[in-house]
């Protein structure tokens, strides 16, 4: 078996002070474009930029910062050792800098405990506070609400906005594409190391659907009704018509109260980042050129 | 220097909770303190047998220790994806490995000194020496801290590119080859039926492997009574030949770590 | 490959050569030479065999116990399993000297204890030990000590030899002062009479030195000790005439020194075949008082190392305790009584110490008065002078001495009774060996031993004029204690 191409001709920009969210399925290869763009491993060819510097510039380094996925720190430190720790190797000395970004992320009573005695949201969050350390500009998080409660999940996401707030530009690899809806200005989707999709969201998110339920409307009524690409199912007496937002819904209701049919419901669906990723993976040519299902 | 300062010190205090260390350390220091107890078994002088056996101890428990720290001072830092975080501050490879070395070598110092103490406050209950005997005695252990920095050296050269197992087999071949090939060596150079290329590549073979029986000094230190001439110029001399050999490795391990996949 | 990292390929390549370097040119030899375990004279370092004692650090610890276990064997008497533990145990722990001074004293002394085993193949061996145990521990005078002993006392022989190893072991401060009164004794064996006595002098300088230091009785006992060495040393050679002036042809001033005139020992010798290995030596020497030991040396007449009346003793470089079995060397004594002397040996008890495989041999007799008790030597003198024997004075075989030696040949089928020997007793004697007659009184002149005495020189002898020390003083003025 020989070498794969984990990462792919992939080429893409992220702009400053935007939430950026990379997407992929598992082995996508989105750990290693983190990795690569840290100069933590080497491109084989090409070339990457990281704030306006070639990768694994140490000057980028002091102004950027990671937060990898799972964290495993020193068990021995407590949360303040490890931020001294850290804080050393950017040369800094300051105390109550490290005790306030402790209190920012809400581990402040709690910072003379090892991190053996750490749950995995306060792993989690003294990753976050260590992150800021050298107040950076650029922030990359590899999965950084990766399994945790609903509670910590809010948490972390607060403070993820907030950074954008501050100015920071935030890049967040994750599988978790409600959290990714909710928070980022744009994403990207790679799969097995090629870039499929990139965008705004609310450029890639576009194409809502309205669904209409009706009773009392008969098979042949209801397939008048067809407008577009609409379509027309049954279920337990009831008529379910989806169509296009961009058609005449009025018109469609207005053939449903023709047909002496009765509304149950009118729903606008805005396009969901799930099926955009699912369309987006299922549709993507196979490793053999195939289409994949 | 600071960077390689802050990592060597967070290895030390990682070194020094790994249980297995403990674990020999305290076998050790268990092993020190019977040794007064058996020299009677032997017909030898007591304080030759005392000094010779500890020497014996401390030397043995240290080399089990540096090999077991060194091999896991870096594939640890890999495998807990700790060297991500490290590595995306402004830290480059080289001061990486050399922190990780540095704080191998003051672990393994740390627990040296303690087993050293140890011995010489039993040899002292035990003999009732003086203190310029005390001091002298002192010496052997020094000289095998500086013989453990340079296997340390070598097992962080290894643990670039190979498997802790596998490292851990090699740092004890290559600690027990340079222990033995001098003898070997010597016990055929001086024949002279010895095929001439044969001698060539026995010193080809002792000159590139590290010779790890230089720092065994205990001889005059067992027998006070073998006069040596000007020590001090000898262990100067061994000393700059490990720190020399110890940056030829540290500087291939950096080149070989510099381009490695973590 | 970047520019930085080419830098980095050249300083590995830098510093490698220099650690060569300095490894090769600096380190090892100082290594070899001051901190490396010594083992064995030859090559330095232990065997390949032994390379793995390189990781016992308690090489001390093991030697100890190894002899403790040999310590057994010595109650038990069996002396061949305690020669490979003494190998051993100095290879362990080559600062162990009792090992190599009790090893040395085993292979020299037990397996010739004469009763039951005599056999000298071991003695070469215990030389090349005594040497080892010497340059592995310089600073120590023991071993330089012993080896001297070995040649002093055991061979008995070679004196020359012994001061040598004498004088080396005075030059070590450790010496114990009972111990340094050896050499004087050795110098006279050797014929060094000047030297000896002034070496007496010396040892008494140190004596008054010592004494007048530290007033302890035991230092009192030393230099009365020696005092008494120097006086019974100065009427001795006044006795014999060592102060004589010494004409160019060798010969003495006229004077009734104890020594003249030499008196003929008249040694005469047979011996029988009496069984297959077994003989019987009988003879005469024409010397009552006790005293006398005879050598006697039974060899391959073609054996490699043999020398008159014995053989080069330190031809053994290494230790090595496998003797050759195809060879014959034996050394004997034979007691004088009544002015004759007979003995039966059995050579079948070890076919390996005396395998009689080669065709011919030599069988000697020997006397050197250097090797008599003090009474005896009143009368022979140091080198024979007092001493003739008008078949067997020999003047060649010991440079500047006076010996008796006799040598006769035996063959294999004589030894073992072969062939033509089967049924016949082998029989050979000296010419003028006279069977004894039963009953019969000693006959012909006795000797008188002279022995120490007091007062002046006898009359008619002319007054020594004292000769010139070693160090250019005067060896003595006057003759001996009022």
């Amino acid at each position: 078996m020989g070498p794969a191409n984990v990462v792919d001709n992939l080429t893409m920009a992220v702009e400053e002070g935007e939430i950026f969210g990379f997407l992929g399925p598992n082995g996508a290869g989105k750990t290693t474009t983190i990795k690569m763009l840290l100069g933590i491993i080497y491109p084989t060819s090409g070339e990457a930029f990281v704030l306006g510097k070639e990768i694994g510039d140490m000057n980028v380094h002091r102004v950027i910062s990671y937060l990898p996925e799972r964290p495993y720190y020193y068990e021995h430190m407590t949360g303040l050792e490890l931020l001294k720790f850290y804080g050393s190797l950017f040369g800094l000395s300051d105390l109550e800098k490290y005790k306030s970004l402790l209190e920012k992320v809400n581990l402040h009573n709690d910072m003379h405990k090892p991190l053996s005695q750490y749950s995995k949201g306060m792993q989690q969050r003294v990753g976050l506070a260590q992150s800021l350390l050298n107040d950076p500009k650029l922030l990359f998080l590899d999965e950084p609400t990766a399994g945790l409660d609903p509670i910590a999940h809010t948490e972390i996401r607060d403070l993820i906005l907030q950074f954008r707030d501050e100015g920071r530009t935030v890049f967040i690899s994750s599988h978790e594409l409600s959290e990714v809806e909710r928070i980022c200005d744009r994403v990207a989707i790679i799969n097995r190391g090629k870039l499929e999709r990139m965008g705004r969201l609310d450029d890639l998110l576009k194409g809502a659907r309205v669904e209409i339920i009706a009773e009392g409307v008969t098979r042949e009524a209801a397939d008048k009704l067809k407008v577009g690409d609409s379509t027309v199912s049954h279920h337990d007496g009831r008529v379910i018509i989806d169509m296009s937002e961009t058609e005449d819904t009025n018109a469609v209701i207005d053939g449903i109260r023709g047909a002496n049919g009765k509304i149950v419901s009118v729903v606008p669906r805005r396009r969901r980042l799930e099926d955009l990723f699912v369309e987006t993976v299922r549709t993507a040519p196979s490793a053999t050129g195939a289409e994949s299902k | 220097m600071r960077v390689i300062l802050s990592i060597a010190a967070t290895s030390v205090g990682e070194a020094i909770r790994r249980r297995v260390l403990l674990v020999i350390l305290l076998a050790g220091l268990l092993l020190l303190s019977i040794l007064p107890g058996l020299s009677v078994l032997s017909a030898r002088g007591e304080a030759a047998n005392l000094v010779s056996t500890m020497y014996f101890v401390l030397q043995g428990t240290s080399v089990l220790i540096a090999i077991v720290l060194a091999v896991y001072m870096i594939p640890n830092e890999i495998e807990r994806r700790t060297i991500y975080v490290i590595l995306s501050k402004p830290v480059t490879r080289w001061q990486f490995l050399l922190g990780k070395y540095l704080g191998a070598v003051f672990a393994v110092g740390l627990m040296m000194g303690l087993m050293t103490i140890v011995a010489l406050v039993l040899f002292w209950i035990s003999q009732r020496p003086d203190a310029g005997r005390l001091a002298q005695l002192a010496q052997g252990p020094f000289m095998f801290f500086v013989q453990m920095c340079l296997l340390a050296a070598v097992t962080i050269f290894f643990s670039t590119f190979v498997s802790p197992l596998v490292n851990f087999f090699l740092s004890v071949g290559m600690y027990l080859m340079g222990t033995t090939l001098n003898s070997l060596y010597d016990s055929f150079v001086k024949n002279p039926d010895v095929n001439p290329l044969v001698r060539l590549a026995g010193q080809a073979v002792t000159t590139v492997l590290p010779n790890f029986s230089y720092y065994n000094v205990s001889n005059p230190l067992i027998h006070p009574e073998v006069e040596i001439q000007n020590p001090l110029t000898y262990y100067v001399n061994v000393t700059g030949y490990g720190v020399i050999y110890i940056m030829g490795l540290l500087i291939a391990g950096i080149l070989i770590f510099d381009r490695r996949e973590v | 490959m970047g520019v930085a990292m080419k830098k980095l390929v050249v300083w590995i390549a830098v510093l490698a050569i220099v650690q060569g370097a300095l490894s090769n040119i600096v380190v090892r030899p100082r290594y070899a030479r001051d901190f490396a375990p010594k083992s064995t004279r030859e090559g330095g370092q232990l065997p390949s065999e032994l390379i793995f004692l390189q990781f016992f650090g308690f090489r001390e610890f093991l030697a100890g116990m190894l002899w403790v276990r040999a310590d057994e064997f010595f109650e038990r008497g069996n002396y061949d399993a305690i020669l490979p533990i003494i190998r051993l145990v100095t290879w362990l722990d080559p600062h162990y000297i009792d090992v190599y001074a009790t090893g040395m004293w085993h292979l020299g002394y037990n397996f010739t204890d004469e009763e039951s085993r005599s056999d000298r193949r071991y003695i070469p061996f215990a030389l090349a030990l005594g040497e080892e145990g010497a340059a592995n521990n310089p600073t120590t005078y023991e071993m330089f000590f012993e080896t001297g002993w070995m040649w002093f006392h055991k061979i008995d022989d070679d004196y020359h030899k012994a001061i040598e190893w004498f004088l080396r072991a005075n030059e070590r401060p450790d010496i114990l002062p009972a111990r340094r009164n050896l050499l004087a004794v050795a110098y006279q064996r050797a014929g060094q009479i000047d030297e000896a006595l002034n070496w007496y002098f010396k040892l008494l300088r140190d004596a008054e030195e010592r004494l007048a230091k530290h007033k302890e009785y035991t230092f009192r006992m030393n230099r009365d000790t020696i005092e008494g060495n120097v006086d019974n040393t100065l009427v001795r050679m006044a006795q014999r005439g060592h102060f004589a002036m010494q004409r160019n042809d060798g010969s003495y001033e006229t004077g009734a020194y104890d020594t003249r005139p030499p008196f003929d020992v008249g040694f005469s010798a047979r011996i029988m075949v009496e069984e297959p290995l077994v003989i019987r030596v009988e003879g005469t020497w024409n010397v009552l008082p006790v005293g006398t030991r005879i050598r006697m040396v039974l060899r391959d007449a073609d054996y490699e190392f043999g020398v008159p009346a014995g053989m080069v003793w330190d031809h053994a470089k290494d230790v090595n305790l496998d003797p050759p079995t195809d060879l014959t060397f034996m050394q004997d004594s034979l007691y004088v009584k009544n002015r004759r002397f007979s003995r039966r040996i059995d050579l079948s008890k070890d076919p390996t110490m005396y395998p009689f495989s080669k065709k011919t041999y030599i069988l000697e007799f020997y006397y050197n008065p250097r090797s008599a008790p003090a009474h005896m030597q009143d009368k022979f003198g140091w080198s024979g002078e007092g001493m003739t024997d008008r078949n067997f004075l020999d003047t060649k075989i010991r440079e500047g001495q006076r010996v008796m030696y006799c040598k006769l040949e035996m063959t294999q089928d004589q030894i073992l009774r072969r062939g033509e020997w089967f049924d016949r007793t082998p029989v050979i004697k000296t010419t003028n060996f006279v069977p004894p007659r039963a009953g019969a009184s000693p006959e012909g002149e006795v000797i008188i031993v002279p022995g120490l005495r007091a007062g002046a020189a006898k009359e008619g002898g002319p007054a020594p004029t004292g000769g010139q020390g070693g160090n250019g003083g005067p060896i003595a003025t006057g003759v001996a204690n009022p």
